[in-house]
């Protein structure tokens, strides 16, 4: 087929979205690396190139190692916490029992919530006057700081996080148990095997390309959360849910310091690109032994 | 008989379970949902000790609803309502477009084009959208419409699930069209779209899903009363000195419903194109 013939279909169907590609995700991801290599000066507002001293004065900056070691701590937690909650959840709703639907339903629910509403509501939830406090108070447990606590903080958030995110990741495991044929369960049952030798032994080595599917798409989601830190907490207290999205929104505009905000978001990219080239390094690893 | 017996009782031993954890996921949303009944002023009083009033209002109304459709918040939910639906025209539009000519149309650079659509999915939005945010506000794109929508219109996921699809329509089909004189266009909306149903449920929930809830977007580009959008006006609300908890769980509830009904519709077919998208 000849390229002349198609050029008005090419120009009409493929055009826009491949343009807005460009100018929307690519164009800006270079111009974020050129101003992460300038320093703007705050008065004149001239740019100077200064190589990477950005990405040098923020490895300097105890704030900025403070953020790294927050965002470290929580990827750690939230990420395997989130993935087998999710996984727990897939096993149970995937087997038939009365009203098994309607209850998967309820705990899809969350997802519909958008993250700004749900940290809304759960700054309410979390207040020390709030209804966990008041459940707290009725089975004995003396009112907790959560959200003010600087101990407790990170983990209030991550327990947020996972309310919205669990049912939604349950979703892509449950279409992947699905997939497996019936018969590998009915050879497994034939076999003699039980519940719990056939779910290790056939479930999750066959659920592991949707298990490491939503074990990088929750890494990448994760690395990203915003609006609950912003609405819920401001990165502190004391720092200490000082997350990178957070900081460097901080850094380009409470403090105008475009150039180390770049670099932070430079940074950024980085630790998702190491981490899931890890996980996949590891998965990989994992299936060949 | 005891085999039926144990069976059916281990049946309710699970539904016993997964309605605890169900419970355990609706309480936040019963709480907010039933304190969007009440006056604000007693969102805060029902709790100590806890009583079924806590989570059923004794004597519930819909005034906070009514009073939201006063203030920023409901003309806020409005423009989120606008925007999303003008991003899930155009970029049905677009994204289904852009996956015909990456499926069905043979051209020289094809594979190379969609490497750069694989390309776009890898860079995280949030993480760009400050430095995209500056260049919108150096074309005067600050606080409109169409600086909103923007960004949602070309979604890479969106082309990427639709292209999947595509592929598995059968080239015969295409060809025996073509033979009988239908074009490129005609192939499109007479062949194409109308085969695609489900792929394109999918496509609507992720181009949906991405307007409805983007935060750090709108804060940045739409501020103004015409572009203020309801997560934004919901969060600028509790961050004033006294909050109107009545009137913030109603806005809530609006903004959380619109989505939820649109994902309880399309569930089932976007399990489906998930596990036909390559994704697995």
């Amino acid at each position: 087929m000849k390229n002349k013939e198609l050029l008005p279909a090419l120009g009409l169907f493929l055009a826009p979205a491949l343009l807005a590609l460009i100018g929307m995700r690519l164009i800006p991801a270079v111009q974020a690396f050129v101003e992460s290599l300038l320093k703007t000066n705050v008065f004149s507002g001239d740019k100077t190139f200064v190589g990477f001293d950005n990405y040098i004065s923020l490895a300097d900056n105890p704030d900025f190692q403070n953020t790294l070691m927050v965002t470290l701590l929580f990827t750690l937690i939230v990420n395997p916490l989130q993935v087998v909650s999710a996984l727990a959840l897939s096993l149970l709703f995937v087997r038939k029992f009365p009203f098994s639907r309607l209850l998967r339903s309820l705990v899809i629910f969350p997802v519909a919530v958008p993250p700004a509403v749900s940290a809304v509501m759960w700054s309410a939830m979390y207040r020390p006057d709030g209804l966990l406090n008041s459940i707290f108070t009725s089975i004995g447990i003396p009112t907790q700081g959560f959200i003010l606590d600087e101990k407790q903080a990170l983990m209030s958030i991550i327990v947020m996080l996972s309310w919205i995110g669990v049912g939604y990741w349950m979703l892509f495991l449950l279409a992947g148990i699905n997939d497996i044929p019936d018969e590998i369960y009915e050879a497994a049952k034939l076999d003699g095997a039980g519940y719990l030798r056939t779910t290790f032994s056939v479930t999750l080595p066959l659920l592991s390309r949707p298990l490491s599917f939503v074990l990088v798409a929750t890494t990448i989601s994760n690395f990203l959360v915003f609006a609950p830190v912003l609405i819920l907490t401001k990165g502190g207290p004391n720092g200490s849910t000082s997350l990178l999205m957070h900081d460097i929104f901080i850094r380009a505009y409470s403090f105008g310091d475009i150039g180390r905000a770049n670099a932070a978001v430079f940074i950024l990219i980085g630790l998702m690109v190491v981490a899931v080239s890890l996980q996949f390094f590891l998965l990989r690893r994992g299936n060949e032994q | 008989m005891r085999l039926v017996r144990r069976t059916l009782s281990s049946k309710w031993l699970k539904t016993t379970f997964a309605l605890g954890i169900a419970l355990a996921f609706m309480l936040p949303i019963v709480w907010v949902f039933a304190n969007s009944l009440r006056p604000g002023a007693e969102t805060f009083t029902w709790l100590n000790p806890l009583s079924f009033q806590t989570l059923i209002p004794s004597s519930p109304n819909l005034d906070n609803y009514f009073a939201l459709l006063e203030t920023p918040l409901g003309r806020g939910i409005a423009n989120s309502m606008w925007t999303t639906f003008l991003t899930l025209v155009f970029g049905l539009m677009m994204c289904s477009g852009a996956a015909y000519a990456l499926s069905a149309l043979e051209f020289r650079g094809r594979n190379l084009i969609f490497s750069i659509v694989i390309f776009s999915l890898l860079i995280p939005f949030d993480a760009i959208a400050i430095p995209l945010a500056n260049i919108f506000k150096g074309i005067g794109l600050q606080d409109t419409v169409m600086g909103l929508i923007l960004p949602g219109v070309a979604n890479g996921m969106a082309i990427f699930l639709l292209r999947t699809f595509f592929l598995g329509i059968p080239k015969e089909l295409v060809e025996a069209a073509r033979i009988d004189g239908l074009s490129w266009f005609g192939v499109f909306f007479r062949i194409y779209l109308p085969l695609s149903r489900p792929a394109l449920i999918g496509a609507s929930l992720v181009l949906f899903l991405f307007q409805w809830h983007a935060y750090i977007w709108p804060l940045l580009i739409g501020t103004g009363e015409s572009t203020l959008l309801g997560p934004i006006a919901l969060a600028n609300m509790k961050s004033q000195y006294a909050v109107d908890y009545g009137l913030v769980f109603a806005g809530s509830v609006v903004l959380s419903l619109i989505p939820l009904v649109l994902i309880l519709v399309g569930q089932k077919h976007f399990v489906q194109s998930t596990t036909t998208s390559g994704i697995k």
